[in-house]
């Protein structure tokens, strides 16, 4: 009995070090010297990220706990254009392994410095993403997600003016919240299957057009009731439900569009699913 | 009792901790908080689920401080140029590193190769790379370079000053004040020096093959003959059947196994496309694939039992016809006698294969032996519908009606059994 014990201890305490064979955790960052901007690649193929302001001091960091086996860490600084690529690649390698997926589950944590203008382009294989970009200088926005589910967030306001945003999915499940935030000029989404969630909550300084693009799945606008919002739309066989909007021609429009100051115009284009209208709370 | 109650709390201790580790990767990401957040969750990672050279191996008391004798001529030198690509690295410092006669040797191209403890004064300012293995590198100076480090912290006092990148491999950096004009990068775990203290692994030897495959075999089999006594006992009756259709139908069996093997993925391909095409069958879609492919298992599983039952079968009533005494002839001994020929050609290889030629050579017969007999199960299997139609069986009449009665009461042979209205039917081939 007293053997038995033993070798069932023996395998237990063995088991989260045999996993912890092929997890690997790596670490890169770079001091912050001064540089006003910094152009940022993050190609992630698999795992859980978290993407966030850092701290002043650091240009960027990224902390990632991965499979050694299968990935490979990208950390790759090019001075001379004030670039970085960051993120984990496949490596090639293939095979059968016994053991759990969710012990070889990949994780990394990825912040920028507040203190540089941030060009942004992101792209996820499969990954359960948070990036939540409030608080960051982004001039520009270029998100790719593939079999993802993914939330954006702006929860603070955008340090500086927003050129574009381009965001296109797969496969997948996006939520992209506080767009209001974003100081984004120009808004484009366009996405194959899945369900898109657009939130414009938050503080608006300036008038913005957004463009989306989607196939078959469900698109839900979480509109603001402080600025004027005028909906086109370009629909197959898809269903559309005009809460709170009035048809003008071929717009909606929310009540009180002309007198807006600023204006959020949005173009919907979709194929098969539906396009649902939800204002947000103490909004109207 | 107590002691049953350390084992559980040690248990739930080990289990936890992989959760601990995870737990840590929810962060809300919101000014400082969530960069302390970052941090720690990273500095838990770190100790938790870092190999075991990032929890102890690290510190292992550090060589006597001394230069790295350059590697011969005839060996690539390990540039430390361009760092950005950790892994590639990794593997050359693994190579230059490896043990060798004399200790470990390596030639860094425009710098300094190191082993034990190393540290740059704050007056000192050393030109170029700087390798350093086993130790940690304090620098309160200046190093105009990169910095590598091989299992060994690198320190940056205040002050200190490293104008290229910091690679470590089962090291950290701790930033106390210095400057970094490149990139850190830092591998807390690494595998660089584990082939300084351990040896080639050796070959295994021919006894150590054959118990393994041996090991292996008797493993398979064994699994094998717990199944075959699961389809004994909980269907013998369509055991049986598949078992008499490949004894009494064996090329059609096997005929109906090579082409049912390949009709396999078309025929998958067709089930996907047309539940797609149907739309209400996309819900079906993955029950109908787990189906398909169970269903696939079962019959190669099951059809190759079956050859075992009728392998067994066949070889225990020739040896009753001869008048050899058996004690129980029944499904079961069929099973194992089956079971025990087939392991044959797999245990001729265990014992066998490590010798040249004649190993491969037994490993290939053993393979087509599998697959010919494995075809043909599949076959019979595909044949009887998995034992229900015993069509193929030689069974001329269905084995409910053979009763003593019925025997007793219908002349089987001669004339009066000839002119019986409503003779017995063979239902071969219905």
């Amino acid at each position: 009995m007293r053997r038995l014990h033993l070798a069932a201890m023996t395998l237990v305490l063995a088991a989260p070090s045999a996993a912890a064979q092929s997890m690997r955790p790596f670490s890169t960052y770079r001091q912050w010297h001064g540089e006003t901007r910094i152009d940022a690649r993050l190609d992630y193929a698999a795992g859980g990220l978290r993407l966030a302001a850092g701290r002043p001091s650091e240009l960027y960091r990224m902390d990632v706990l991965y499979d050694g086996d299968r990935y490979l860490p990208v950390s790759d600084y090019d001075a001379a254009r004030g670039g970085v690529a960051l993120g984990l690649h496949a490596s090639g390698q293939r095979g059968l392994r016994v053991v759990s997926k969710g012990r070889l589950r990949q994780t990394a944590a990825v912040t920028f410095s507040p203190k540089s203008d941030l060009s942004l382009d992101v792209t996820l294989g499969a990954v359960d993403g948070d990036l939540e970009l409030g608080g960051l200088r982004l001039t520009d926005l270029a998100l790719e997600a593939g079999a993802s589910r993914a939330t954006v967030r702006f929860s603070r306001p955008n340090a500086t003016r927003c050129r574009s945003a381009t965001l296109s999915a797969g496969a997948a499940e996006l939520s992209v919240l506080g767009l209001g935030n974003s100081r984004c000029d120009r808004i484009a989404f366009e996405g194959g299957v899945g369900r898109v969630t657009l939130d414009f909550g938050g503080t608006w300084t300036s008038s913005s057009s957004v463009e989306v693009k989607m196939a078959l799945g469900e698109v839900a606008l979480r509109l603001p009731r402080q600025v004027g919002v005028r909906i086109t739309l370009d629909k197959f066989l898809a269903t559309f439900e005009p809460v709170g909007l009035v048809r003008r021609g071929g717009s909606y429009l929310s009540p009180g569009y002309d007198q807006a100051a600023r204006h959020l115009d949005i173009h919907v284009t979709t194929a098969v699913g539906g396009v649902t209208v939800e204002w947000l709370s103490g909004e109207r | 009792m107590p002691t049953r109650r350390i084992l559980a709390a040690l248990t739930l201790g080990a289990l936890s901790v992989p959760s601990a580790a995870h737990a840590g990767t929810r962060i809300d990401p919101t000014g400082s908080r969530a960069v302390d957040l970052v941090h720690g969750f990273w500095t838990l990672v770190s100790e938790v689920r870092g190999s075991p050279d990032a929890g102890d191996g690290a510190q292992e008391p550090h060589p006597t401080p001394q230069a790295l004798a350059p590697a011969p001529p005839s060996e690539p030198p390990v540039s430390l140029d361009d760092l950005s690509k950790p892994i590639t690295m990794e593997s050359r410092l693994r190579a230059a590193l490896r043990p060798r006669k004399g200790g470990a040797r390596v030639t860094v191209p425009g710098g300094t190769a190191r082993l034990g403890d190393f540290s740059i004064g704050s007056n000192e300012s050393v030109t170029g790379h700087l390798l350093v293995v086993q130790g940690t590198a304090d620098v309160y100076g200046k190093l105009l370079g990169n910095l590598v480090t091989v299992e060994g912290d690198v320190v940056l006092h205040p002050g200190g000053v490293v104008s290229g990148d910091i690679l470590t491999f089962g090291g950290e950096v701790r930033d106390e004040g210095g400057e970094i004009g490149g990139e850190v990068r830092t591998f807390r775990s690494s595998s660089v020096l584990r082939a300084l203290v351990r040896t080639e692994p050796a070959a295994p030897s021919a006894v150590a093959t054959v118990f393994r495959r041996v090991a292996g075999v008797v493993g398979v089999f064994l699994t094998l003959g717990a199944l075959g006594f699961g389809l004994v006992m909980f269907g013998r009756p369509n055991l049986e059947v598949v078992s008499d259709t490949i004894s009494h139908s064996f090329a059609r069996s096997f005929a109906t196994g090579l082409l049912g093997q390949l009709l396999l993925l078309p025929t998958f391909g067709m089930l996907v496309v047309g539940l797609i095409l149907s739309v209400i069958g996309i819900v079906l879609l993955p029950f109908a694939v787990v189906v398909y492919v169970l269903l696939v298992i079962i019959a190669a599983v099951g059809g190759y039992l079956a050859v075992a039952h009728a392998m067994g079968e066949t070889y225990t009533r020739r040896r009753l016809a001869l008048g050899a005494l058996i004690g129980s002839p029944n499904s079961y001994r069929y099973l194992i006698v089956g079971l025990g020929a087939l392991a044959a050609f797999w245990m001729a290889w265990s014992i066998f294969g490590w010798v040249p030629i004649a190993g491969d050579l037994i490993r290939g017969a053993a393979i087509l032996v599998t697959w010919l007999l494995g075809t043909a199960g599949f076959g019979a299997a595909l044949l009887s519908r998995a034992g229900i139609r015993p069509n193929f069986a030689g069974r001329l009449i269905p084995p409910e009606a053979l009763t003593d009665e019925y025997l007793w009461a219908t002349p089987q042979f001669g004339v009066t059994a000839a002119k019986r209205p409503g003779s017995r039917t063979p239902t071969r081939g219905l």
